[in-house]
């Protein structure tokens, strides 16, 4: 009893359920002693700093949700997923990272017995969505193995699901569909002699086989059905001779490719400003008596250190997961097409990228004004803005060039801005005593959107 | 010898290059063990090279190390053709 009662105890610590899953992925991949050591234990140690980091970010930003509320008595919140889902950790762990490893299983069956042969390979998605999953489903009040059951289902379905959506998108960037192969020349890749010759020898496959046999590689991130959509509709506006890659991007926006940096400058400004418009009565309280500004400087960069902290944890565990999965969905799914991280088709046109981001918060920063209307005010999340809104530029422009990359980026920022805020009010994470934190992945807001009307269907 | 493979958050791309540079390097015989990370805590980090999209290796400097830019990270063939001299190059120097 004694022993059940602590290998049940065992399993609910999410750090060594995701221990348990490297040591056996490392040794069906026939490893050494010392390596699955190694890495058993970096994989749990990575995942304690990583809730290490939640924590962090959380107490960075408690004051600053007051301080916003104080000062525009509004409600704001920043939309990132890794560290949303880190919070909740304490609560859900185990039945996130069950969903987790479950959802990969389901992913090699689909790919395995069906002709979409995608293996969703981006880690820290697999594990935000999972996250999502365990904490929608527990507030639907559906726990334990049910939960699990469910969360798996859904997330293995959407592995495969979503990359098979976007593949003719990621074919028009690459250049390997037949409509697309006559302008190659034109297009943007003489920027880039690599994909010319990449490009030219698949297009001729293409022209005898079937497409589907070509695809070396799928979207495997979750704004992928969202950047899709508005690189097509970027493309409508757009004339693809106009390549993006033509145009001069100065030199000193090279900063911008450094996370940490970006960010420290938009949670600065943000902090600054906000207390700015605090009643200095208020602020006081808030900051304990020391200087507002300074006190608001110190916890711009806390946030972004939490986030430091936090990717530092999942950087751990991944480095380990993720050949264990990629090895077995290798030895079980002949054919299999990885589906990868969005920065994969950056090297496609690079300054689409930052032209897709800059238009892209421009456009969440237009819907800012507007929000006394709207149920939250989306501040800008500068991982989600960057890593889509870079990828939006590549996709519009792709389909019609620079316009098409500006137009669509714009009309992504707007978009995805509008849709964390009207779902907002679908998932509320008081529970778990976070504020000022959200979802920010399209993909799977739309699944968790869909989750909770079907639920509201049935009453729970 | 040991490569340090880099991008943007150190989570995605970076480590499928990883995985890729290292079956390269165990297809031509090389010992390599390595690390995937991001732009920002690459900088200063101990290794023989350096392997990141050409994009992000711009934005690397290192006195010691060697800095490989992949144009296109998908496209195993450039990787090989690009990482397999450098790996080369480093085992002679150590005369391994």
């Amino acid at each position: 009893m004694l022993l059940l009662n602590g290998i049940v105890q065992f399993l609910s610590e999410p750090a060594f359920i995701l221990g348990l899953v490297a040591l056996v992925g490392l040794m069906v991949l026939r490893k050494s002693v010392s390596e699955v050591v190694t890495g058993t234990l970096k994989t749990v140690l990575g995942f304690l700093i990583f809730t290490a980091g939640a924590g962090i970010i959380v107490n960075a930003l408690i004051p600053f949700s007051t301080m916003f509320t104080a000062a525009f008595h509004l409600t704001g919140i920043v939309a990132e997923d890794n560290s949303l889902v880190a919070a909740v950790q304490i609560s859900l762990g185990t039945v996130t990272a069950s969903i987790m490893v479950c959802s990969f299983l389901i992913n090699v069956f689909l790919a395995r017995v069906t002709r979409y042969k995608y293996i969703f390979l981006t880690g820290h998605m697999m594990f935000s969505f999972a996250g999502t999953m365990a904490i929608v489903l527990d507030l639907m009040k559906i726990s334990g193995w049910k939960a699990i059951l469910i969360g798996s289902v859904i997330e293995g379905v959407s592995m495969v699901l979503f990359p098979a959506l976007s593949q003719s998108s990621v074919r028009k960037v690459m250049n390997t569909d037949e409509a697309n192969a006559d302008t190659v020349a034109v297009g943007f890749v003489p920027n880039t002699d690599t994909v010319a010759f990449g490009s030219v020898a698949k297009t001729d496959t293409v022209a005898f086989g079937s497409v589907a046999k070509t695809d070396t590689v799928a979207f495997g991130f979750w704004g992928s059905s969202w950047i899709s959509l508005w690189g097509w509709v970027g493309g409508k506006f757009g004339n693809k001779s106009q390549s993006t890659e033509d145009m001069k991007v100065p030199k000193s926006l090279g900063f911008l490719k450094d996370m940490a940096i970006l960010m420290s400058i938009v949670m600065l400004v943000l902090y600054v400003v906000t207390t700015f418009f605090v009643k200095a009565a208020d602020m006081a309280k808030i900051s304990g008596g020391q200087n507002p500004y300074l006190f608001s400087v110190i916890q711009a960069l806390t946030f972004t250190a939490g986030i430091l902290v936090l990717l530092q944890g999942v950087r751990m565990f991944l480095a380990e997961i993720v050949p264990a999965f990629k090895g077995i969905s290798e030895k079980i799914v002949p054919g299999a097409i990885p589906a990868l991280d969005v920065p994969v088709f950056y090297g496609y046109a690079p300054i689409a990228v930052t032209i897709g981001f800059l238009a892209t918060l421009f456009g969440s920063l237009l819907v800012i004004p507007f929000s006394r209307w709207l149920p939250v005010t989306v501040l800008p999340s500068v991982i989600g803005l960057f890593f889509m809104g870079g990828a939006v530029g590549v996709f519009g422009n792709a389909r019609g060039g620079r316009r098409g990359a500006i137009i669509g980026g714009i009309l992504f920022g707007i978009t995805w801005t509008l849709m964390i805020a009207f779902a907002y009010p679908l998932i509320n994470l008081s529970k778990y005593n976070i504020s000022g934190l959200w979802f920010a992945s399209p993909d799977a807001i739309i699944v968790a959107v869909v989750m909770r009307l079907v639920g509201k269907l049935f009453g729970v | 010898m040991k490569v340090i493979t880099v991008c943007g958050m150190g989570l995605g791309t970076s480590l499928m290059l990883l995985m890729e540079v290292q079956s390269i390097a165990a297809k031509h015989g090389f010992d390599v063990s390595g690390e995937a990370t991001d732009l920002g805590s690459a900088l200063g980090r101990k290794c023989d090279f350096f392997v990141a999209s050409s994009e992000i290796a711009s934005q690397l400097a290192s006195k010691n190390a060697l800095i490989v830019g992949i144009k296109n990270i998908i496209d195993k063939n450039e990787i090989e053709n690009k990482i397999v001299p450098v790996m080369q190059a480093i085992a002679d120097k150590r005369g391994e």
